[in-house]
């Protein structure tokens, strides 16, 4: 039914969202590019020479790097872990008969729309600090040493707020797989003598894979990116203890002013988030056909 | 076929399911409660419940303090004000892409989807520096420009999963009984988009009331929200775990409201379709 007229009308109408975006995503793409091979500090005004990748080289070898790939990677996959699991466990309890599950729905979703700053801030202090907190109070009526949360495991203390955000997401998503899960399957094969084991295994779980592969891809993407849990809770620290990649490239780049190298480690994460949105694009690529 | 359930079952599921739910709330529950006691009662141990003097100092203290509203005040404009621009721009786009597709429509939600996945700190030190020389640090303008562009792909994503929905026959129908455009639009179009643009709006507002990366970077004291504002928490000088939750009550209360009502556009939303 799409005559001429109609088509090109639709491009006018598309074009503002498309030039918007492009102008958003090649601008500072370009610029990005651009000041990673330049010497450019903003404490040192003056002439902003090309030295090809000795940005990169500086980036790529600064200890501080190595640090920081692999608390992203710990902090990735330790979040992960907790939320998909638990995710999948909530997901099958909360599908069973109950009375109030509405109620109990609420409940569980609520801690993903509590800002980040606020979630950390009052775990931080309210719950993990090691005198005031909740958690040092319970421990001494336990008759037990408090521990002190984030002086010893910064990262973990980061990686346990950060799924406490996230295990909602998990839930809610797993949740709606689970309901479009035919029960008469279930009572089928529970007829023919399946355990719940079984039936978890073999019609459950296959179930779920997609949705479960969608909540590890779109968590991936937000997870590589955490930055305001850090921020106040640790500041990256001790040392580089709880430093993830866009802690450190925030801490180049706007701590240190050191606008080049900054650049080079903002091109070195744009590259490893886009292993991982290959793989979600491809996913969701396919469900846009049928 | 439902089977019949026994009545221990169905308790015991319950009460797994209650304490489970309890223990995943009960951060906020005890933000909301400290948020009523005084300094000392708040840090008491052993902690208190529900018995204590209900107190509501915190929340004029904050405000006194810190004039609280105009942070409150920021998240609103900027929050509501990118999710109204975004609908402007993103719903000519959906309904064309959605009611007259072409070969491209597919390559175009695609590569949309391809900025969000950009990683934020990739292009912080270049629109750091656009906004410093263009005068945008710190302003409520410069913000809305930069939550209108990031939650744009999601905004198009979702308003075209809403419009392919609503079936083409019926526009057809009602052109062979004469209807005009303006009436085709206005009655028949319209009133099928609007839950869908109602929660694609709702979902948005949410998402950039909560936005944490650029609010912590792009803002000082001026045109701070309160996500912003909160991060002053982190350095505090003395007592302050009720002051802190009376913020911190007042800055989730409105948004976890909007996000119950929204539970089931969430994962819409969030998985572009991938998931329903």
């Amino acid at each position: 039914m799409a005559t001429k007229a109609s088509r090109s009308a639709a491009r006018v109408m598309i074009a503002p969202s498309v030039l918007l975006l492009l102008g958003w995503m090649v601008i500072p793409l370009a610029l990005t590019l651009y000041f990673s091979v330049l010497r450019y500090n903003l404490l040192m005004p003056g002439a902003n020479p090309f030295i090809g990748v000795e940005n990169y080289t500086y980036f790529l070898t600064d200890p501080a790097f190595t640090d920081a790939i692999i608390n992203t990677l710990l902090l990735v996959g330790g979040v992960l872990t907790i939320t998909v699991l638990g995710g999948i466990g909530l997901a099958i309890l909360l599908d069973q008969p109950m009375w109030g599950q509405g109620i109990v729905r609420i409940l569980v979703i609520a801690p993903f729309f509590v800002m980040p700053t606020v979630s950390a801030l009052v775990w931080k202090n309210m719950f993990m600090n090691p005198v005031n907190g909740l958690f040092a109070h319970l421990a001494s009526a336990l008759g037990m040493q408090p521990f002190d949360f984030f002086a010893i495991a910064p990262l973990a203390s980061i990686i346990g707020i950060v799924s406490w955000q996230w295990l909602p997401f998990a839930t809610l998503i797993l949740l709606t797989a689970m309901q479009s899960l035919d029960s008469e399957q279930l009572e089928a094969a529970e007829m023919d003598g399946a355990g719940p084991l079984a039936r978890f295994r073999y019609i459950m779980l296959p179930h779920m894979a997609r949705a479960i592969t969608v909540v590890i891809l779109i968590q991936t993407i937000f997870l590589l990116s955490i930055f305001a849990e850090i921020l106040v809770t640790t500041n990256g620290g001790p040392g580089t203890a709880s430093t993830n990649l866009t802690f450190l490239v925030y801490a180049e780049s706007l701590l240190r002013f050191d606008v080049g190298t900054g650049s080079a480690g903002g091109v070195v994460a744009i590259i490893l988030a886009n292993i991982v949105a290959i793989f979600l694009m491809r996913m969701i690529g396919k469900n846009l056909d049928t | 076929m439902a089977r019949a359930i026994s009545t221990r079952r169905m308790a015991l599921n319950t009460a797994i399911a209650w304490t489970i739910g309890a223990m995943i709330f009960f951060p906020i529950l005890w933000t909301f409660l400290t948020s009523f006691k005084t300094e000392a009662q708040a840090i008491a141990d052993p902690p208190v419940f529900f018995l204590f003097d209900w107190t509501t100092e915190n929340y004029t203290t904050v405000q006194e303090r810190s004039n609280y509203f105009r942070h409150f005040w920021n998240s609103v404009v900027i929050s509501v004000g990118s999710t109204l621009i975004g609908l402007a721009i993103a719903i000519p786009a959906a309904w064309s892409m959605a009611f007259v597709p072409s070969k491209h429509t597919k390559n175009i939600l695609m590569w949309m989807l391809s900025t969000k996945m950009l990683p934020p700190v990739g292009v912080l030190v270049p629109i750091y520096l656009i906004f410093r020389d263009l005068k945008l640090l710190d302003t409520q303008f410069g913000l809305i420009i930069v939550l209108t562009l990031i939650n744009l792909p999601i905004i198009v994503w979702m308003l075209y999963t809403y419009f392919k929905e609503i079936p083409g026959e019926i526009l057809e129908a009602a052109r062979m009984d004469g209807a005009t455009l303006r009436s085709e639009v206005l009655y028949i179009l319209l009133p099928m988009a609007v839950p869908g643009i109602a929660s694609t709006m709702l979902l948005n507002i949410i998402l950039a009331w909560n936005e944490a990366f650029w609010t912590l970077n792009l803002t000082a004291a001026k045109a701070a929200p309160l996500t912003a504002f909160i991060a002053s928490y982190s350095s505090p000088e003395g007592l302050f775990y009720a002051k802190l939750s009376a913020a911190s009550t007042m800055a989730i209360a409105p948004i976890l409201i909007m996000g119950w009502f929204s539970q089931k556009q969430l994962v819409r939303g969030l998985t572009f379709g991938a998931v329903k």
